[in-house]
């Protein structure tokens, strides 16, 4: 491990991995950005956040939401990203797609700068760069499941008949084909994240970002969904990232990035790891963040 | 501190509040600006020119307003559950925070009455200045100069404005403590800001309804312009109207109940139009809107439909009155007097509470008509006064005719010798509309003699007639409704048989000029047939009507004429020569200048009411769209918000949302012009009874305007809707 790799493998662990730590202190100042070990996938980053700042307030009342985070997802990643309630996980998973502006720093899409960009151009870069999962599964509540998978492939004027043929493989591949002609109000919760999951999918973005999409659902139905994201992965190669506060939902996916205070504290890798070790690992790490809370600093 | 709690929301809730304190502010101003009709009327100079016209304008625009007023009232309480709706929740809150009912009442009162006082002070500021500029406006559809502009504030107006308010704020004020009273907090804090459950129904269930409402208003609009109205009130005639009435009502509302899923599934067919951008988007939210909206859609298009309908007719009558008021005034004066016929002297003789009993008066029947001029020099000018005076009416005449109108009843006869079904019968045509119930098939057309008539003509400067021994003509001035059976009758030659004696016409049409007798703003000679002297001294026909038309003096001006003519007068007792029995009654009459006068205050009096109630209706019916549509675009900004997340660009969202707007605000006025135009077409029918019935001119004006209320509304609509698109596109929810 060189200068400015905070990252715990465990790969190697095996069984007496002991998570080593490298104290987020220790990262203030460093120039270098988190850099990821070049993965099976090569080619470039498809998402490169540097330095992002994000501060809320006037200048009396400031809130430093985001303070220099900087890391890269490649393609294919399945990427966690875990931190308490107010450690900004949201916040930077807004900031990543184009949601929100940064205070500073950059963050790069497929090698496209979207700091900078103006608001019409933003649109339709998050339109056909990004697909979004949400925890509410923000579903437009007056069309049916097709109609709610298709609605991005319309926006971007897809002809007809590509569209449904492109709705119709990706329900069938998510398992959701026999919702597919229901509204909203007639599917289960998990029902409705898996449709969600399937719009954010159609228009086979960059990155998908999911935003704690198994927060409103039950174990069964939260699995379901974490299979489902799986899948997308293998079977796909889509990108995502996904922000959660649950470590069960973080153990399905490759890398976790822990969030504390607005900054990145430390990053965990799965390797080969079976995922039931790999959430012993986020457990651990869980739990000490929690403990050292109060000190931190 | 409920006090301030109540301004706060009001401030907060601005937008909810706004289309609310914008109607109820036009309603205020509108109100208040034609309620001060009186006082403009003086202004304006109408009352010199026509003395009631103020007070019976001023009534009925009162006795209107109170009408407006709860129509007004029942568009506020609709309004405000608008509104009620999306705040269940936080009143709901203020209970859980331990608020009692009713100190949550007191603040929605306190609320109400804010936005009431509000609308208040903004109605009566623009309700004056619109009042000012509105004596303009009387002045010229008075036709009438502005003697002395002058500021002025009407006070009776303002009190009745001010209670029709009050009377709104307890009826609206009433409904919401119902809401607060009834409703549990576990409903208040469980209702969303956005819908229940969108209950969506089967789309084909949808187009068979629609396509039902579809046939049945088409099947109305055949029944109406089959069976026209049933002006006479009979009951088969008001029973078929009242089933058509029904038809269209029903099939108005089943046509917009059907109507969005109709259009889904219409378009769901074109593949590439329903993938396509938002335009799914916009059809499944016209869908989803369909339970709450399409039933008061249907309202709004016949309302639009009664607003179009009396504001088109009132003017066109205006406008046809002024377009008949030239040819109806043919001279400087006329008079007339009407005889007595003889069951009716021997009726009142009998009575000694007519006759006066002893010493009392006598009447009788006459058999030669009177000589009006000379009859009129019995008048008295200032009567019971030192000025008293004869009637002089000689003194101004340059010349004058006397036209005697006979009865074509026999003396002694039971029935007519020829009555206007006889001749509809003859050329095989039906009564025209408007007449089939009155008594055409007993009442006899007039007789006029040929050597009278033809004086006439004289005094006219028209050329003369000549019946010979066995000719007869018609006149009539009602227009082409009842000319076009005296057209017929004349053209065909048809004989007609007068108490043994068969004539034939001279003529083959109608001279709608040389019928005219008095002044009239209308045609007031419904048929009178030209007959041959000696035949008509043969008849033994009762004489009916003189008619006296003088045209002044050259050397005399014609305004010291009138008013020689509007001096107060004696009118004296009709008497035969050489008798005492009265034989007749005097009947109207008119200078040149009061009939155009009056024909102008007419006017003015149907537009003013037809614009105030069309404004009040239209006005009424765009808020209730402005304020639907408002509620729906806050409902489905969720769905918007997701739309923009989704990468659509706000333009695209603000667009769908238009063309929903569009939909809303369009189609019931669609309808509305639908239902107008096949009603006018019959009301045409029946209104050209008094002359040729036109619409245009001032009807194009008043449609602008409207158009201009309404796509004021509409375009506040679009605005407002946008400014909460922009809140709900703008940033995510808190992160």
């Amino acid at each position: 491990m060189s200068m400015g790799m905070h990252t715990i493998d465990t790969r190697d662990g095996g069984a007496n991995a002991r998570v080593q730590m490298t104290l987020p202190s220790s990262l203030r100042g460093t120039s270098a950005p988190v850099r990821q070990f070049a993965t099976a996938q090569a080619a470039g980053p498809v998402l490169d956040v540097r330095h992002v700042e994000k501060v809320y307030g006037s200048r009396n009342n400031v809130t430093r939401a985001l303070a220099d985070v900087s890391f890269s997802v490649m393609r294919g990643e399945f990427v966690g990203i875990m931190g308490a309630s107010g450690s900004g996980k949201s916040t930077l998973l807004n900031c990543v797609s184009t949601i929100d502006a940064v205070t500073s720093g950059s963050v790069s899409i497929n090698g496209v700068d979207v700091t900078g960009m103006k608001p019409a151009k933003l649109t339709r870069f998050r339109r056909e760069q990004l697909g979004f999962i949400f925890q509410d599964s923000n579903l437009l509540d007056t069309l049916t499941a097709r109609e709610n998978i298709a609605l991005p492939l319309t926006i971007s004027r897809v002809p007809a008949r590509e569209t449904l043929v492109r709705v119709e493989a990706v329900a069938s591949r998510l398992a959701i084909t026999e919702v597919l002609d229901k509204y909203p109000y007639q599917m289960s919760g998990g029902q409705q994240q898996r449709v969600a999951a399937a719009r954010a999918l159609v228009t086979n973005p960059a990155v998908i970002m999911a935003d704690e999409p198994t927060g409103a659902l039950d174990s069964k139905n939260a699995r379901l969904l974490l299979e489902c994201l799986e899948t997308m992965n293998r079977t796909y190669q889509a990108t995502v990232l996904m922000v959660t506060h649950d470590s069960f939902a973080a153990s399905y996916t490759n890398r976790v990035l822990f969030i504390r205070d607005g900054r990145i504290f430390t990053e965990l890798r799965r390797g080969g790891t079976p995922r039931q070790e790999f959430f012993n690992s986020i457990m651990e790490v869980v739990a000490m963040m929690g403990g050292e809370g109060s000190d931190a600093l | 501190m409920l006090c301030k709690l109540a301004w706060g929301n009001v401030r907060r809730a601005g937008r909810d509040y706004l289309v609310y304190l914008l109607t109820l502010t036009l309603a205020v101003t509108v109100f208040y600006a034609f309620n001060t009709i009186s006082f403009q009327v003086d202004i304006a100079g109408v009352s010199e020119q026509n003395a009631g016209m103020g007070e019976a304008l001023g009534g009925i625009i009162s006795g209107l307003t109170v009408f407006l007023a709860i129509v007004m009232g029942f568009l506020m309480v609709y309004a405000n559950n608008f509104i009620m709706k999306r705040r269940k929740k936080e009143f709901g809150l203020y209970q859980v925070l331990g608020m009692s009912r009713g100190q949550v009442a007191r603040i929605m009162t306190l609320e109400t009455l804010f936005v009431s006082l509000a609308a208040l002070v903004l109605g009566l500021v623009m309700g004056l200045a619109l009042s000012q500029l509105m004596v303009f406006f009387t002045a010229s559809i008075f036709k009438t100069q502005i003697a002395n502009f002058r500021f002025f504030v009407s006070p009776s107006a303002l009190v009745m404005t001010v209670g029709c308010l009050v009377a709104i704020f307890i009826v609206t004020l009433v409904f919401n403590l119902r809401v607060v009273r009834r409703a549990r907090i576990i409903d208040l804090m469980s209702a969303g800001r956005t819908n229940e459950t969108i209950k969506t129904r089967n789309p084909w269930v949808s187009a068979v309804i629609f396509l039902v409402g579809l046939a049945a208003i088409v099947a109305a609009y055949v029944r109406l312009l089959h069976d026209g109205l049933p002006y006479d009130g009979a009951p088969e005639g008001m029973r078929a109207f009242g089933i058509t009435t029904l038809i269209v009502v029903v099939g108005t509302i089943l046509f917009f109940f059907g109507l969005s899923g109709f259009l889904l599934k219409a378009l769901q067919g074109v593949r590439g139009l329903y993938w396509r951008g938002l335009n799914m988007v916009t059809l499944r939210q016209l869908a989803a809107k369909v339970n709450t909206v399409s039933l008061s859609m249907a309202v709004i298009a016949m309302i639009l439909f009664l607003a179009i309908t009396s504001v088109t007719t009132g003017m066109s009558l205006a406008d046809t009155m002024n377009n008949s008021v030239e040819r109806g005034t043919p001279v400087d004066y006329t008079t007339s007097v009407t005889y007595y016929s003889q069951p009716l002297v021997d009726e009142w003789n009998a009575d000694p509470t007519i006759t006066g009993g002893e010493g009392g008066v006598t009447f009788a029947a006459t058999d030669e008509p009177v000589d009006v001029m000379e009859l009129s020099s019995h008048q008295t000018l200032n009567p019971d006064t030192p000025e008293a005076e004869p009637f002089d009416l000689s003194s101004i005449t340059g010349s004058y005719v006397q036209v005697d109108v006979y009865d074509s009843t026999p003396r002694g006869a039971a029935r007519p010798l020829v009555t206007l079904q006889d001749l509809c019968d003859a050329v095989d045509m039906p009564l025209p509309a408007g007449t089939e119930s009155s008594d055409v098939e007993s009442l006899g057309l007039q007789v006029v003699r040929e050597s009278n008539y033809n004086d006439y003509l004289a005094f006219r400067g028209m050329e003369q007639v000549d019946l010979g021994d066995d000719g007869y003509t018609l006149l009539s001035d009602m227009g082409e409704t009842v000319n076009v059976i005296y057209n017929a009758v004349l053209s065909e030659g048809v004989e007609l048989n007068m108490g043994g004696h068969i004539l034939h016409p001279v003529q083959d049409r109608v001279n709608e000029d040389a019928s005219v007798f008095v002044n009239s703003m209308m045609g007031m000679n419904s048929g009178t047939i030209v007959l041959p002297d000696a035949l008509v001294d043969a008849l033994a026909l009762p004489p009916y009507t003189s008619y006296l038309l003088v045209n002044y003096a050259d050397d005399i001006d014609g305004q010291q004429a009138d008013a020689y003519i509007d001096t107060p007068r004696r009118y004296g007792d009709v008497v035969a020569d050489g008798s005492d029995a009265i034989v007749g009654g005097w009947g109207v009459e008119a200078t040149r200048t009061t009939t155009y006068e009056s024909t102008d205050s007419m006017n003015g009096l149907i537009s003013y009411l037809a614009i105030y109630i069309g404004f009040v209706l239209v006005v009424a019916c765009a808020a209730i769209l402005t304020i639907q549509q408002l509620s729906g675009v806050a409902d489905a900004s969720a769905n918007y918000r997701i739309l923009s997340e989704l990468g659509c660009d706000r333009a695209q969202i603000a667009h769908s949302v238009l063309a929903q707007q569009t939909v809303f605000f369009v189609l019931p006025l669609a309808m509305g012009i639908a239902h107008s135009i096949c009603a006018l077409s019959v009301i045409i029918k029946l209104v050209a009874l008094f002359g040729g019935f036109t619409i245009g001119g001032t009807v194009g004006l008043v449609t602008l305007i409207f158009l201009i209320a309404y796509g004021g509304y509409f375009c506040v609509t679009y605005l407002m809707g946008k400014g909460i698109l922009r809140d709900a596109t703008r940033a995510r929810h808190a992160a």
